[in-house]
Formats: structure tokens, C-alpha cells, sequence
């Protein structure tokens, strides 16, 4: 049974920039894990350096993704500014539902969370694509760790783990570790 | 005008200018220290040492403090005038502090923000916190004070790092530094440094189908 780590934004803005130590334990770990780290497209877009136009470099992500042990996923289906099709796959329909769960949580129900909600539905992806596959995501934002326990199930998918650091930087320490990265009973 | 208030005992005042409970109200001079403790960390820091510590000496405030013996002194008495401070009693000779709660609220624009005690104690820390400086200086107070707001609320679980950014219009990275910045100065979050893990079977009691909602929605 393959395990896969999907990562939110604020898990590298707490590891830093490469080259770091943090960054060297996530790899080990991971190695150790026998697991990959994946991100959204949204997410990596988010660290992307924007500030070189021509050559944009992504220091938080770029070496990993080389080194062959983290994984961009493609972009996810859906489009927030269109009407929610009565065709839409579980996707999409969970990019959404994730878009307005978050929106009922909030005192402010009016913000874009599109971002969000791309963990929860590339969780649902992978959950759709792959047979044997477990899902452990990493997030530092209470609802959202909730929703994304609690979405997937709704698609027929129970195989999911969301771990929720509180406060956001003891992820420091916690997420680059193997206890982190693995399934465990 | 002020020393007439002085003579008056336990008079309560609602005045289009002056509210006040019971208590005389004190005598209040020196305003732009209220405007310094915003911009001077060494100031808001010694108000904020006098308010945590629930009173103090000058010669115990001295010893905490990273400017001069005379500074802290200047400062102890910019502060007296202001009435942030006030002298409790005198241990032989001494003087010892207490802090006073204050609010100063400012509306311009029909945008209302309060600068408040628990906002002067995290501006002290600006010189630690780079986040805090730049998005006082390229934001605003307005902009901070929300932030600041905000961030409580996330502690809360009320909302995500990505609507803190959205609704104070700061960048991602920007958003997430002062949030660190903030839960490291408050102590917020939880105690246990290991994080919480759900599962399913933490939410199998709630009945409403999200899909469903939306879907009929």
C-alpha cells in the first residue's frame, strides 16, 4: 500500500528556503518513510519567487521536485468563476464543496478558498486514480484539517489522515520526521 | 478646565466629548506619547514591562531594559504625564508603577480602529519580528490592527492563513511570517507541540452530507 504526504503552503514556509537542515531531515524522512511529499499546482505556484519575471525559480520546491521526492500535481479540474456543471467529476465537486465548507466555518463566508480546497481535492484525485493508495495530509488551518477528513469519506474514500500543527510553526520540527510521513494504526 | 474636574468627587460625565464612569477622570497630558508608543518598541516596551508585571520600580525596570538608566527614566515620566503609568506608592523612596488600561480609538473615512494595550505589546517586539515592521510601515495601522485580529480568530479556528491574506490583502509569505510572528509573541495554540490527527471516524456524528447540501444548493 503506497502512502501519499499532500502538503500545504505553510509547511515549507516553515521549513524555508533550500538549502536548510529542515529541508535535508523532510528528505530523509521521506526516504525513510518510503513515501513522496505532493503538492497542488496552487500551492506551488503560491512559492514560486515571481520577483525574477524572466526565469521564475521556486526555492522552496524546485531542488526536491530534481531530486525526484516531491511531486507537483497537473492542475486540478474546475473553474470557481464558472457554475458548478452537473457533469463535474469528484474533483471538482470536492474542490467546491471544500471552497464553501470553509466559507460556512468562517465568520467572513465571502473569501476565495479555491486554494484551499486544492488539497482536499487532490486528495480525492489521487483516491481516484490510484487502487492501493493512503493519503495523510499536512496543514497548519483547523478547518481546513477538518474538511479534509471529512470530504473524501463522501466520495467512498476512508483512507485519509489529516494532521493538524497547532501553532503553525512546530511544524518545524514535526512535519520533516518519518512518525509524521507514515500510516500508522 | 481640568483642574474644575479635579475638585468634582465621583462624577460621571457624557459629554459629546468626555465619557466616564464614577471616577474622576484624570488628568490627561503629553498626547503624542500615545503616537510614540506605536513607532518607539524601547517605549511600548517599558509600558508593556510596567503592565505585565502588575507593578514596578524604576530600578527593577532599568535592569530589563536595553536602554540607559537615564532613557528609562525619561521614558517612566513621558508615560506618567500621558497617564499610561501612574505611581502606586513609594517603597523608601522608591517609586513603583502600575500600567493603566487605555483605548485610543481613531475614525477617518467611516473606518474605525482601536489601538490598545494588547497592540502595543506586540509592537514592541517589532525589532525581533521583521514581519511586524513591514506591515506596519507598507500597510498601515488599519491593516495591522486587522491582521492582528485575524490572527487571534485563527487560533481560534475561525479562519485560514489563506483568508487572513485574502481579507488584509497582504502576500502569502507576508501573511504567514506575522501569523508566526504573532502566535510565537501571544503564546497561542496549543501546548502540545505534536499535532492533532483526524480521521473519519471523528466526524461519523455529523449527520449533514456537505456534497448533498452543496449539490441542492
Amino acid at each position: 500500500m503506497y502512502t501519499a504526504n499532500i502538503a500545504d503552503t505553510v509547511m515549507f514556509r516553515n521549513l524555508g528556503k533550500y538549502p536548510n537542515p529542515r529541508i535535508q531531515s523532510l528528505k530523509r524522512a521521506v526516504e525513510e518513510a518510503g513515501t513522496e511529499i505532493w503538492v497542488p499546482a496552487a500551492v506551488y505556484h503560491e512559492l514560486t519567487d515571481t520577483g525574477s519575471a524572466d526565469s521564475p525559480t521556486n526555492p522552496y520546491l524546485d531542488t526536491a521536485i530534481e531530486e525526484g521526492w516531491l511531486r507537483v500535481a497537473t492542475p486540478l479540474s474546475g473553474d470557481r468563476t464558472k457554475e458548478f456543471g452537473s457533469s463535474a467529476g469528484p474533483v471538482e465537486k470536492a474542490r467546491f464543496v471544500t471552497d464553501e465548507f470553509l466559507n460556512q466555518q468562517s465568520k467572513y463566508p465571502e473569501t476565495n478558498n479555491w486554494q484551499d480546497a486544492a488539497v482536499v481535492a487532490l486528495a480525492v484525485r489521487l483516491f481516484e486514480t490510484n487502487a492501493r493508495i493512503r493519503v495523510i495530509t499536512h496543514t497548519a488551518d483547523e478547518n481546513l484539517a477538518a474538511a479534509c477528513a471529512r470530504i473524501p469519506p463522501e466520495f467512498g474514500y476512508y483512507d485519509i489522515k489529516s494532521r493538524y500543527y497547532n501553532p503553525p510553526q512546530t511544524a518545524k520540527a514535526e512535519f520533516p520526521t518519518v512518525d509524521r510521513l507514515t500510516w500508522s494504526e | 478646565m481640568v483642574s474644575s474636574f479635579v475638585t468634582l468627587h465621583n462624577m460621571s460625565y457624557d459629554t459629546e466629548h468626555v465619557r466616564n464612569a464614577v471616577d474622576t477622570p484624570g488628568m490627561i497630558t503629553g498626547i503624542p506619547t500615545f503616537t510614540e508608543l506605536l513607532e518607539n518598541p524601547s517605549l511600548s516596551s517599558l509600558y508593556t514591562s510596567i503592565r505585565q508585571s502588575g507593578t514596578a520600580t524604576g530600578p527593577e525596570l532599568v535592569e530589563i531594559a536595553t536602554v540607559s538608566k537615564k532613557t528609562v527614566y525619561d521614558y517612566l515620566h513621558k508615560l506618567e504625564r500621558a497617564g499610561l503609568i501612574s505611581t502606586v506608592n513609594h517603597d523608601a523612596g522608591t517609586a513603583r508603577y502600575t500600567a493603566e488600561e487605555f483605548e485610543l480609538t481613531l475614525t477617518i473615512r467611516e473606518t474605525e480602529v482601536s489601538i490598545t494595550p494588547e497592540l502595543i505589546e506586540v509592537i514592541a517586539q517589532k525589532n525581533e519580528y521583521p514581519a511586524i515592521e513591514r506591515v506596519l510601515e507598507d500597510h498601515g495601522i488599519v491593516t495591522f490592527a486587522l491582521a492582528y485580529d485575524l490572527v487571534t480568530a485563527h487560533s481560534e479556528g475561525e479562519v485560514t492563513i489563506r483568508q487572513i491574506g485574502s481579507l488584509t490583502d497582504l502576500s502569502s509569505g507576508t501573511a504567514y511570517d506575522l501569523v508566526e510572528a504573532l502566535y510565537s509573541i501571544l503564546d497561542l495554540g496549543d501546548d502540545e507541540s505534536s499535532p492533532t490527527t483526524y480521521t473519519p471516524a471523528d466526524f461519523d456524528d455529523d449527520e449533514s452530507n456537505l456534497l448533498e447540501e452543496f449539490t441542492d444548493s
